[in-house]
């Protein structure tokens, strides 16, 4: 045996855990040789010497210790199971209900299939009566709408207020309020473009009494020629008689456009 | 054929004899806390890692299959624990001088202030070795453990281990030689 082997088998040595063979064999290579001999017999002392460290005694608190936990992980396995004997007690409930015979037994699914056709339809039906929840909540918006179409329509930069003009087309029955602020754009919005699209927005909301009369009192204000024609031509297609004089007033102004003149005199005449 | 009955025992304990614990507890806390204590250099952090060895026997025990020794086994759950005890409490704090004495009262106090001397160089000199070293060096030394059964514990080559515990014995004599002659002088 070499010392490297000798070395090698020395921690089987050390637990006797080599055969008799090998162990003589390294006796053997022990005796021929100093060196290991040294390193043998100083690891084997240091390796007795271990043996000598007493054995530790743990406090008397750790054996409750341990029961205590014992027990406890005891009583939580046995409560552990009452989770299925509750799902037990509604499957137990559930047989009760269910009928046994066959015709019974179809006569409920049919009767739980006609149950949830009532039920479906009455669902998708169409709202009678919402909710006064929802209706004030409507009501909330439509209000906020206007407030922001007001503001708009006060706005210094034109495009804002043409955008302000198109929101009061978008609602539905805008309130007085709204339509005196249509109105007053049209009479004094110093934008001809602004002037022209509330005539158009107008255009919508004529079966008003306000908005007619407010059409007709606006000819005699319009100074441009743009709007005047476009509020003729509404006012012809609205058939208002009563503005026949309101048109012969705008043909006696003075510094008239021609045009202008020539699409009043057109207009009368289609009201006649 | 105690290690027999040792996995007997558990196989009860994972099929529902929790109870059965009992008796794994008599018979292994004593060289379990022994294991931490050589370990960690401290009573009561080793009586913690008893409690959560048993603890996690209970926890981990559907997972016990029976094929290796219960030793093995259990010796596996011990070195996780003291593991994650290890990283918890940071290195600094285990074998702290200031800190509690580690050590119990001598059962028997010897006279004999040489031997005392002895007994605490070599506690020191434990101590100072590396974690590796000092594991496999308890298991083969004092938990009785076979090369076959470290190996298979730690998931190495049996080769490693024995390469292991004789540097760890080389290391440990070169340590305590040292504390002698400082001692000495």
């Amino acid at each position: 045996m070499t010392c490297k082997q000798v070395t090698e088998s020395f921690p089987d040595y050390l637990l006797g855990s080599v055969d008799e063979a090998a162990k003589s064999e390294i006796e053997a290579h022990l005796i021929s040789c100093a060196s290991c001999k040294e390193e043998v017999e100083s690891l084997r002392t240091i390796w007795t010497k271990l043996g000598t460290l007493p054995v530790e005694q743990p406090s008397e608190a750790l054996r409750p210790r341990f029961y205590a936990m014992l027990a406890a992980y005891q009583q939580r396995l046995q409560h552990a199971p009452a989770t299925p004997r509750l799902r037990d007690v509604v499957n137990g409930w559930l047989e009760r209900w269910w009928p046994r015979q066959p015709a019974f037994q179809f006569a409920f699914a049919l009767l739980l299939l006609i149950v949830g056709l009532f039920a479906g339809q009455r669902l998708n039906a169409p709202v009678a009566h919402e909710s006064t929840e929802i209706t004030a909540l409507r009501n909330e918006v439509l209000n906020m709408r206007e407030m922001v179409t007001l503001t708009l329509l006060r706005q210094q930069s034109p495009s804002e207020r043409l955008q302000g003009v198109s929101w009061v087309q978008r609602s539905d029955r805008p309130n007085e309020e709204l339509l005196s602020a249509l109105l007053h754009t049209l009479n004094y919005d110093p934008n001809v473009n602004v002037r022209l699209a509330a005539v158009d927005a107008l255009y919508f909301f004529v079966n008003q009494p306000s908005v007619r009369q407010g059409l007709i009192q606006s000819l005699s204000r319009q100074t441009s020629p743009l709007v005047q024609i476009a509020l003729i031509d509404l006012i012809v297609e609205l058939r208002e008689k009563r503005a026949t004089a309101a048109l012969k007033e705008l043909m006696a102004t003075e510094k008239i456009n021609n045009e202008v003149k020539l699409r009043a005199e057109w207009g009368i005449q289609q009201l006649l | 054929m105690t290690e027999l009955a040792d996995n007997l025992i558990m196989l009860k304990v994972r099929d529902g004899e929790v109870g059965k614990l009992g008796i794994l507890f008599e018979r292994h806390h004593v060289p379990l806390f022994n294991y931490f204590v050589k370990l960690t250099g401290r009573r009561d952090a080793s009586e913690d890692l008893v409690q959560e060895v048993f603890l996690r026997m209970l926890k981990y025990r559907q997972g016990y299959r029976g094929e290796s020794q219960f030793t093995v086994w259990m010796y596996r759950i011990a070195r996780n624990a003291w593991v994650d005890h290890f990283k918890k409490a940071k290195r600094e704090v285990l074998f702290n001088e200031d800190d509690e004495e580690p050590v119990s009262e001598d059962p028997n106090p010897s006279d004999d202030l040489e031997e005392k001397q002895e007994i605490n160089q070599l506690r020191t000199a434990l101590a100072k070795l590396s974690p590796e070293k000092r594991e496999v060096l308890v298991l083969s030394r004092y938990q009785e453990m076979k090369y076959e059964e470290i190996a298979e514990l730690l998931g190495c080559a049996v080769g490693t281990v024995k390469a292991r515990v004789h540097r760890a014995i080389k290391d440990l004599k070169d340590m305590y030689l040292e504390l002698s002659q400082e001692n000495a002088i």
